[in-house]
């Protein structure tokens, strides 16, 4: 085997090649994970957010709790399914909810639609994770409201304290919560009645909230729920409900996997090319590493591993760059919102993460022994006499 | 220089493969740029292609689900320099109820919708069918092409919002790519509604007014909100354009990311044309050392190698281009037109603009890339080449 | 230590069918000195290529150190050369990434030698062509005459029973020259290598013991030289 030294020798002594072709592996490396990882922070948001035994109840039809209405009666009703869990002093842990998409000031100057979900003390049980981290929980007819943490500074008057302005009314931020950096994080949280008299809804309910008693499976809650003639209801578990609004960030992916293929493909000819250049200059010394005995394996590997170290120091410092964009970006921006889908607006936490990396890592490898095969096979076939033969 | 042709494109023939390779790579790479620019373009474009600076839109204050009473509508048109005005409520109506909405419908008011988007181009036998069909329906193309169907056809939409599902006839198109929206007569709605709960509409969701002259625009703006302060439902009233750009704004982190990627695509290309760019004219140290000594001018053999980059990225580019036409066109057949995640990102189409964009970027890739070896080569003396050569 | 039976070796150049080698018959003795001397393209370096293991016959027949080359695949010549021959080119051929020291270490790379013996044996290597203490230099910072005698080392460092050595005065100063010549002399006489060199060097002929001589492919009767 030649020794690893000269692989590297190699790539050390040509800089200028070596550093462009580094310079392209870790672009792309930094795009693909920058990418990748609004990607995967947008999925993390939607899809951490559901629990597989809270039910969520809408209208037949509805895909979303902004386009939903649910009868009161039926509310009344559903409390005391049976199958609803109950909490320790037997009150069914059940939650109706009205949900609007009000403007909110951005403090840029901007609007966006948010989220704010008018909800009764007991959601707080339904919802799981849900942690009040500054002040406390709104009480009811006085105006408040708790922000979910992405909300507050990002909005006019969200902050503790303040009075932020949506809807009809003026409300008192009263608490800052927090849910693990699911989407209930974009959120407003008010009272149900209040907000339901501000937006002067006919129906006071969009949906509702079922926590679903151990030993009950949720599906078949689900079922009952759907089937039950009185109302055209619909209910899916929350799990199921959030990968649905996560599926219409699957076009995504496509996209980041065709920008990874496309660049990786990009990447790979640049690096081709630069190792055709070096077994097309170093013609006399692989003739004379063959003359000396060294095998057409040898020569191969030796070559692959210039290109693959190649592609481990471009990855080395994409890598690098793109966790601290990343940090820059979230830095800068904020967050980063989403409203195209459901017209209310969710708040990533830009991060590349280790899968992205990981995900860059495959690409970059892939780089490096698809773009270092083709030269390292025809170095590695170079007859001796020709290759040693000048001009 | 133009003489000189032949011998740069022997040059670049020479080595077929490396040339081969790094047409592809910037090819690739501007088809990228284009495809990436599309999103963000869409968004521009659909600014200034849906956007018209007379039409302003009015909605209710406290955001877009809030609704308005629908007396508003009457009050707006008596304004002076009104010269139209239609509403917009939204009906959430899912053609096929398991896939929810995927694409906006809207009960509006048939007699004004000609003058208030006169700019969209829709044929007046059209309006005029949509005016006469209580149950007519104009419908973008793109929804038409998305689902199959065709003027004449009858499609039944149930609504989320509303109990009811009404069955339409569509009696014409509206000829834009980027208006996906459903339009039908606001009265049929109101008296199915009536029959089924003994209410009728008595709200709308937004109000699209035509100005008579642009500079009233500003002047009817504050008018607008002023008449509705401390009413029930407060107003704010804006040109089309900074609706459009306050809808969008929310794209905005997403669109930075887009650009910053593509910012880094574009100086990837950078790269790989000058590492082509330095090898050949590495390996080609004597050659040029022995142009030099039969007398070509230092100015010349410069410009004969930037040329030869210039050439390489400029073959790139246009494949390039072709690429991202081709690729546009197939992602429209496959139907990607509207994603509902994409919204107006998703309309992947090559504007001009972008055309021009991904040209001047591989000319400008060509220059860079080119001029440093070039410059270097030219520079270095003949004696210290051929040194170093024999 | 070298037999070669009827050799022949056309080479295709275009169209045209150029005769190598026709029908060469030549046998080399343990321990000599040999210089192969004739005009360009008269068939030599391709004779030494035949003798190294690094080209076939189309014909004939060539035993080497005991082994008939011509039946053994690419990777048993490979491992041939490895064993029985050490090379010297005219343009030295270091490799410039790697030290004096690495250069010469590379063949024993081929060996299942430990690291510390690689090394030592190295070292005894350059101190035979007297660049002891130039080891760690790479080899742009050694001049011409100094790069052939590490290229000589590293073609001794595995032991090799034969010595090739093309043109490997070609690129040297007159001192340089005849002090190449001398080591290479040295190496028949204090180690008992059979050395093979294809010269166009008229200073050779005071070095060697034998001188073959070839035109367009045929080989002349042998002279012995003038310190014979």
């Amino acid at each position: 085997m030649l020794p690893l030294r000269y692989a590297l020798g190699n790539l050390i002594a040509r800089r200028t090649r070596t550093a462009l072709t580094v310079g392209v592996i870790a672009l792309v490396v930094l795009a693909i994970s920058l990418f990748s990882g609004l990607v995967s922070s947008l999925r993390h948001t939607l899809v951490s957010t559901g629990s597989a035994d809270t039910l969520v109840v809408l209208r037949k039809g509805s895909t979303n709790d902004g386009s939903s209405a649910v009868p009161l009666e039926a509310v009344k009703a559903l409390r005391y399914f049976e199958g609803v869990a109950r909490d320790s002093s037997d009150q069914p842990l059940a939650s109706p909810e009205l949900v609007v998409q009000p403007f909110f000031r951005t403090r840029q100057g901007g609007r966006e639609n948010v989220l704010v979900r008018g909800v009764e003390p007991m959601a707080l049980q339904v919802h799981r994770g849900i942690t009040i981290v500054a002040g406390r929980m709104f009480e009811a007819s006085r105006g408040e409201a708790i922000i979910g943490k992405s909300v507050a500074d990002r909005y006019v008057g969200a902050e503790l304290g303040s009075e932020l302005v949506f809807g009809r009314s003026k409300w008192k931020v009263v608490g800052i919560f927090e849910s693990g950096g699911s989407s209930l994080e974009s959120e407003t949280w008010v009272d149900a009645r209040e907000l339901a008299a501000d937006s002067k809804r006919p129906v006071p309910y969009s949906g509702l909230r079922l926590r679903v008693a151990a030993g009950t499976d949720p599906d078949a809650l689900a079922r009952r729920i759907g089937d039950d003639p009185r109302w055209a209801l619909d209910a899916m578990p929350e799990t199921e409900y959030y990968d649905k609004q996560a599926e219409s960030a699957s076009i995504f992916y496509v996209i980041a996997i065709g920008l990874a293929v496309l660049t990786g493909i990009g990447a790979t000819f640049g690096a081709t090319n630069t190792l055709y250049a070096a077994v097309q200059a170093r013609r006399a010394e692989i003739g004379t590493l063959r003359a000396i005995g060294f095998s057409r394996f040898s020569i191969l590997t030796s070559f692959l591993i210039e290109s693959l170290a190649l592609a481990l120091v471009g990855f080395l410092i994409g890598s690098v760059l793109a966790v601290g964009l990343g940090h820059l970006v979230s830095f800068l921006l904020g967050g980063i919102a989403f409203g195209a889908s459901t017209f209310t607006t969710n708040v990533v936490e830009l991060r590349v993460g280790p899968f992205d990396l990981a995900a860059s890592l495959v690409l970059a490898l892939s780089v490096g022994i698809a773009g270092g095969f083709f030269p390292a096979l025809r170095a590695a076939r170079l007859r001796p006499i020709e290759a040693l033969r000048r001009g | 220089m133009l003489k000189f042709l032949p011998f740069i494109w022997r040059n670049l023939a020479r080595n077929r493969l490396r040339t081969t390779l790094t047409t592809s790579a910037i090819a690739l790479a501007v088809a990228l740029v284009c495809l990436l620019l599309t999103m963000p373009a869409g968004l521009d474009a659909i600014m200034s292609s849906l956007a018209s600076n007379t039409r302003i839109v009015v909605v209710n204050k406290g955001g877009l689900v809030y609704p308005l009473p629908y007396a508003y509508l009457n009050k707006i048109r008596a304004r002076p320099g009104v010269v139209a005005a239609t509403s917009w409520t939204w009906f959430g109506g899912a053609f096929d109820v398991d896939r929810g909405v995927t694409f906006p419908n809207f009960a509006i008011e048939p007699d004004s919708v000609g003058t208030v988007w006169e700019d969209w181009g829709i044929a007046p036998e059209q309006l005029e069918a949509f005016r006469k069909r209580r149950d007519g329906a104009l419908v973008g193309r793109t929804t038409l092409q998305q689902n199959g169907w065709k003027i004449g056809d009858r499609v039944t939409l149930s609504s989320t919002i509303f109990p009811v599902s009404l069955e339409f006839q569509i009696v014409g198109e509206i000829p834009l790519e980027r208006a996906p929206h459903f339009w039908f007569q606001r009265e049929y709605l109101d008296q199915a509604l009536r029959a089924k709960t003994g209410t009728g509409l008595d709200f709308l969701g937004t109000a699209w007014v035509r100005v008579d002259e642009a500079d009233r625009v500003e002047l009817l703006l504050s008018e607008i909100d002023a008449m509705f302060r401390n009413s029930e439902a407060e107003t704010s009233s804006e040109t089309e354009l900074s609706y459009m750009k306050n809808f969008m704004g929310q794209l905005e982190g997403f669109v930075t990311i887009i650009l910053i990627v593509t910012g880094l695509v574009a100086l990837c290309l950078v790269f790989i044309a000058a590492n082509t760019a330095s090898m050949s004219v590495r390996e080609r140290v004597a050659e040029i050392a022995v142009l030099k000594a039969v007398g070509f001018r230092r100015r010349l053999v410069f410009n004969t190698l930037l040329a030869e980059a210039v050439l390489l990225s400029m073959i790139g580019g246009g494949a390039g281009l072709l690429t991202a036409l081709g690729l546009t066109q197939a992602l429209k057949a496959a139907g990607a037109g509207w994603s509902p995640a994409l919204g107006p990102l998703g309309s992947f189409i090559i504007t001009p603009t972008i055309f021009v964009q991904a040209l001047f970027l591989a000319l400008f890739v060509g220059m860079l890339s080119g001029w440093i070896p070039a410059f270097g080569a030219s520079r270095r003396s003949v004696a210290s080449a051929l040194r170093e050569v024999f | 230590m070298i037999e070669l039976r009827d050799v022949s070796r056309t080479y295709k150049r275009g169209a045209d069918a150029i005769r190598a080698l026709d029908h060469v018959t030549l046998d080399i003795d343990s321990g000599r000195f040999v210089a192969l001397m004739g005009p360009s393209g008269s068939g030599k370096s391709t004779l030494l290529n035949i003798v190294a293991g690094l080209d076939r016959p189309d014909s004939g027949e060539v035993v080497v150190a005991g082994q008939k080359l011509p039946d053994m695949s690419e990777d048993e010549l490979a491992a041939f050369r490895a064993r029985h021959v050490g090379f010297v080119f005219q343009f030295f051929n270091l490799i410039p990434v790697l030290t004096a020291r690495g250069n010469v270490e590379l063949p024993l790379l081929l060996t299942h030698l430990g690291k510390a013996e690689r090394r030592e044996r190295a070292l005894t290597a350059l101190r035979i062509v007297g660049l002891e203490e130039r080891a760690e230099h790479h080899p742009n910072e050694l001049s011409g005459g100094e790069q052939q005698r590490v290229a000589i080392a590293r073609a001794i460092v595995s032991d090799p029973e034969i010595v090739v050595a093309d043109e490997p005065t070609g690129d040297l100063d007159a001192k340089n020259a005849v002090e190449i010549l001398e080591l290479l002399r040295a190496l028949c006489t204090d180690f008992g290598k059979t050395v093979v060199m294809v010269t166009h060097d008229a200073r050779a002929e005071a070095h060697v013991d034998i001188i073959h001589s070839l035109d367009k492919g045929v080989l002349a009767d042998p002279e012995m030289a003038a310190r014979a």
